[in-house]
């Protein structure tokens, strides 16, 4: 048996399921400043009637490291930057304690200029007497190189062995020296909290005999188990959105281009599934304003959920981006969204009387039907979404090509469906798609597909490896491991294929995911000829080899 | 404040050949580099997808022969393409300047194309300048050519337009290719002084080319007046360029372009791919957007490295002062040419292609029109590198043409469809009504684009 629990903003979601259906779900409002109990009390729920010793596997996914960020309450870290020459040292402060250090490795992983080891221990002491214990290391290019990272880490533990260092190339290989120090700084900060967090979850679960895999979700819409994730906290960002669009995936099992709206109380999340696969968000994750070198999915979120109040304001009727309570059919006291469909479509939602009693009030003070209400109120939302659907297709359509075949064979989305999940889909769905004239899917699970999506996806694990013939080494991300090329000269792509999956097998055995390894797939490679003068003196090579998001075995989806 | 349009199209799939400086690898580095740095995540910076320019906007430039698709690759058509979505983000006000980091390069691609030449095949400004007439009625327009190279083809292109202000700085001609873009360049007899060249000899240095920056280039942009500028913008000043010989440094180009301030700069040469264009475009993505650059360098630069001497210094002086003074008096040689002239204005051209080995000859007969720029009739024969011979003759007439200009044009070629057995192709290039003709005398075959 798998359990699947979604730690959302407002409602945290968890579902038991069985041999291909939910034996029982829970639901239970989320208790911001607790996040471990609103989890373990829906767990709880789930386990009740249910022998525990049956459970195989446990995947939550959780706002916890958001939370600690848009709170400040992560742990105050110390940034070094080794920024070389380029952009003013100013673009990089993203900490109020940034610190620059001379040093500078270029783009083929070559030292342009040494460090200065008694600058180090200068700005070390200066951390330490501000009492900062936490401190973030980037270097520019330090992910064709990281000796500079690795050193002033050293340096810095010498003299500070209290001090905890975490450096960029072990965070991400990426270009992108900005959003490498964002991610590591963001890491350092959340490291302590989140690894008190897992010691917790690890605790309570063995209070109630629970021997269960545990594994967390990640922004790219897989899994970690909850060990590896304790030196990666921020990859758990923004994985309730991502449980959703797996959730969708979980409930489609098909190759077609989908768009999944999920549908909640106050948002809308829109996310986009391209022959079968979710999209990911071209620039990284963006926490706290600041892109990161996180992988997620690229989710677009609207303040427009179902239970968004109606209103009629200065002579208009108006859908208001917020929520006050449930809709006025399920017991609240508002006119909502949810309403305005109930009646519309004669859905025969909850209480419909009370949907008619509040907006009929609304409905006399603008002098007209309740009809015609609701059919303005149905056409703004439509209008709304459509608007914002359209626009990930422009936004996906119009990303940048660097490739004479890209530019040619110029993508164009065609969208086969939509995906309806989250409480408020089956009342906005259908006319959605009627608007678009596309089929749709709003499954009886639609409610809970994210904790369904959280309990089923599988690992995931892209690794990217770098080599340079002409210097004879290596990078591999993640982990930044720098090696040495055996044999430079007769290095081709099929090399560079192999040494990449040898990584992608030796770190999944790493992360005891590596039954799934057999499941990888190359998705992206480069190689272009250095030519000085007119002869080849080496070559480059970029591979990319993963697990891509996908389900375990047992899971061969639901009933339609 | 507005952004700068980015638009980094480095073709990573295409090349000339394997081994050539037009090559995948030329814009690999300058990709590390400006994604290491995040400059395209900054809200000074939006980046832009690539385009596809169509035939048309190839034809209200070129005479291709035979045909545009034999002398162009996909890779052409977005490269030309993308400056013309920088030439929109422009004039469409979404950006306050734009930059289009494209290859392959266009500006030694002159109004009839048999080849490449200069690793040019058709020339992206060119194509732009005609769009921005075309599509936002742009009357004058300033092209700032920083390519090592002179730029020969948007010289010719525009040669007897006064409303298009070409000005060149390069390596002396008679040390580089193409070997021209010597001073007495000056413009056509009724454009006379809107070409301006400064040929600068090997080793000029940072000083020396921001010197003709402060008195030359400027200045006359001042009196002239364009309503958009556009840099052609080469990188292989560079003291590291392979292929040339000048002391010009990724500092240098950064200044030069927040003294010239271009509206639109287009990627040209420059083929030090490892130690000048990873710097040089940084510089000119942050000169033109206004961030500081005085963190950026190149690895083994040294302020104190190049210094400019006396002698040249003295010598850039002087041309300067000579090429001020002949812009200055511009006016007053296009009307004695004028009244002077005959009929036709008649000149004889030969073109060599260095990259496809032809030549080309050219006899070319400039209508001198009391009232227009005049039309133009070009009488080109080149054997291609398949062996065949081709005589074609092209009629061009400028966007801001006379009514009598445009009908004598039309008649000649009324003319030339029925008395034009000497030629293979006869091509009518009508800018005032935007239509491209061109019939193959052997077929009989019109093809109106």
């Amino acid at each position: 048996m798998l359990i699947g629990i979604d730690v959302g903003g407002t409602f945290t979601d968890g579902v038991l399921f069985d041999n291909g259906s939910i034996v029982t779900s829970a639901k239970k409002p989320t208790s911001e400043n607790n996040l471990k109990d609103s989890l373990l009390q829906v767990l709880d729920a789930l386990l009740i009637n249910t022998d525990k010793v049956k459970i195989d596997r446990i995947v939550f996914s959780t706002t916890l490291v958001t939370n600690l960020l848009a709170t400040g309450r992560g742990q105050k870290t110390a940034l070094i930057l080794i920024p070389g020459h380029g952009l003013p040292c100013l673009s990089y402060e993203i900490s109020p304690d940034t610190y620059f250090l001379k040093g500078s490795i270029d783009f083929r992983g070559r030292q342009i200029e040494a460090l200065d080891r008694k600058e180090i221990l200068a700005v070390a002491d200066k951390i330490n007497n501000s009492g900062i214990k936490r401190v973030a290391v980037a270097g520019k290019f330090s992910n064709r190189n990281h000796s500079q990272e690795l050193m002033v880490r050293k340096i810095i533990q010498e003299k500070y062995p209290d001090m905890l260092v975490s450096i960029s190339s072990e965070i991400s290989g990426k270009l992108n020296f900005p959003r490498r120090a964002v991610t590591t700084y963001f890491t350092a900060m959340t490291l302590t909290e989140w690894n008190k967090f897992a010691d917790e979850i690890e605790a309570a679960l063995e209070r109630r005999g629970i021997k269960a895999e545990v594994d967390i979700l990640k922004a790219d819409g897989g899994t970690i188990p909850l060990e590896v994730s304790r030196t990666k906290p921020c990859e758990t960002v923004f994985s309730g959105p991502a449980a959703s669009t797996m959730g969708a995936v979980a409930l489609s099992m098909d190759d077609f281009n989908s768009v999944v709206l999920d549908i909640g109380g106050t948002t809308t999340d829109i996310s986009l599934i391209i022959s079968g696969q979710p999209l990911y968000a071209s620039k990284g994750a963006r926490i706290e304003e600041q892109l990161t070198h996180i992988d997620a999915f690229a989710v677009k979120s609207i303040p427009l959920g179902g239970d968004s109040l109606v209103a009629y304001d200065n002579g208009t009727i108006k859908v208001k981006p917020e929520r006050k309570d449930a809709a006025a059919c399920f017991g609240g006291k508002w006119a909502t969204v949810t309403d305005a469909f109930n009646i519309y479509n004669s859905m025969n939602l909850g209480d419909t009387k009370a949907s008619v009693a509040v907006l009929g009030q609304i409905a006399d003070n603008a002098g007209i039907t309740v009809d015609s209400l609701c059919s303005q109120v149905v056409q703004n939302v439509i209008a709304h979404l459509v608007a914002n659907i359209n626009g990930m297709f422009t936004a996906w359509e119009n990303e940048p090509a660097y490739k004479v075949w890209e530019v040619i064979n110029k993508r164009k989305f065609k969208l086969n469906r939509i995906i309806g999940i989250g409480a408020a889909a089956g009342a906005i769905i259908p006319a959605v798609a009627e608007k678009m004239k596309v089929d749709y899917l709003v499954h009886e699970y639609s409610p809970v597909a994210n904790a369904l999506g959280a309990s089923v996806v599988r690992p995931t694990l892209a690794v990217n490896l770098h080599v340079d013939t002409q210097n004879q080494v290596f990078t591999v991300d993640p982990g930044g491991i720098n090696g040495k090329l055996d044999h430079p000269t007769k290095f081709q792509l099929t090399d560079a294929r192999e040494l990449a999956r040898k990584y992608l097998v030796k770190i999944a055995q790493d992360r005891g995911i590596e039954k799934y390894a057999a499941d990888s797939e190359f998705y992206m490679e480069e190689q272009f000829n250095m030519i000085r003068g007119w002869d080849r003196i080496g070559k480059l090579f970029e591979v990319g080899v993963q697990i891509a998001p996908g389900f375990i075995e047992e899971y061969k989806g639901v009933k339609i | 404040m507005k952004p700068t349009g980015i638009l980094f199209f480095p073709a990573f799939d295409w090349a000339i050949s394997p081994t050539h400086p037009e090559r995948e690898e030329r814009l690999l580095y300058t990709r590390d580099q400006i994604f290491e740095e995040g400059i395209m995540d900054l809200p000074q910076i939006k980046e832009y997808q690539p385009g596809l320019a169509d035939l048309k906007d190839i034809a209200r430039v070129h005479f291709c022969v035979p045909d545009i698709e034999s002398q162009i690759t996909e890779a052409h058509l977005i490269s030309a393409g993308s400056a013309l979505v920088m030439a929109d983000a422009f004039m469409q006000d979404e950006v306050k300047n734009s930059f289009a980091i494209i290859r392959p390069p266009g500006h030694h691609s002159m109004t009839v194309s048999h080849g490449n030449r200069g690793f040019c095949n058709i020339n992206n400004e060119a194509i732009m300048v005609e769009y921005l007439r075309k599509k936002y009625n742009v009357k004058k327009i300033a092209i700032v050519d920083t390519d090592v190279h002179h730029g020969d083809g948007t010289q010719e292109i525009f040669y007897h337009d006064p409303d298009v202000l070409f000005i060149s700085f390069h390596q002396d001609g008679r040390t580089l290719y193409p070997g021209t873009g010597f001073m007495d360049e000056a413009g056509g007899p009724l454009a006379y002084g809107s070409t301006i060249n400064i040929p600068l000899a090997p080793g000029t240095t940072d000083s020396g080319i921001l010197y003709v920056m402060d008195n030359l280039v400027l200045p006359i942009l001042d009196e002239f007046k364009p309503d958009v500028i556009v840099n052609s913008a080469g990188q292989d000043n560079h003291y590291s360029d392979p292929l040339a010989n000048m002391a010009f440094s990724a500092q240098g180009y950064a200044r030069l372009n927040t003294k010239l301030a271009p509206d639109i700069a287009v990627l040209e040469g420059g083929y030090s791919v490892e130690t000048a264009l990873p710097y040089i475009n940084m510089g000119l993505i942050m000169a033109m957007a206004g961030i500081d650059y005085s963190n950026l360098s190149e690895p083994d630069y040294k302020p104190e490295r190049f210094k400019e001497s006396e002698r040249n210094l003295a010598y850039i002086k002087s041309i300067v002062k000579k090429q001020l003074d002949l812009f200055r008096h511009r006016e007053e040689v296009v009307a004695k040419n004028r009244k002077d002239a005959e009929y036709f204005h008649n000149y004889y051209k030969q073109i060599f292609y260095d990259t496809d080995y032809i030549h080309e000859e050219q006899q070319n007969r400039l209508r001198m029109c009391p009232d227009c720029c005049g039309f133009r009739i070009i009488n080109s024969s080149a054997q291609h590198r398949n062996g065949q011979l081709y005589r074609v003759l092209c009629i061009a007439i400028p966007v801001n043409a006379c009514q009598q200009c445009h009908a004598e044009a039309i008649s000649a070629y009324a003319d030339m469809v029925k008395n034009g057995d000497a030629f293979d192709l006869i091509y009518l290039q009508d800018r005032v009504n935007d239509e491209y003709k061109v019939l193959d005398i052997t077929s009989s075959r019109e093809i109106v684009l």
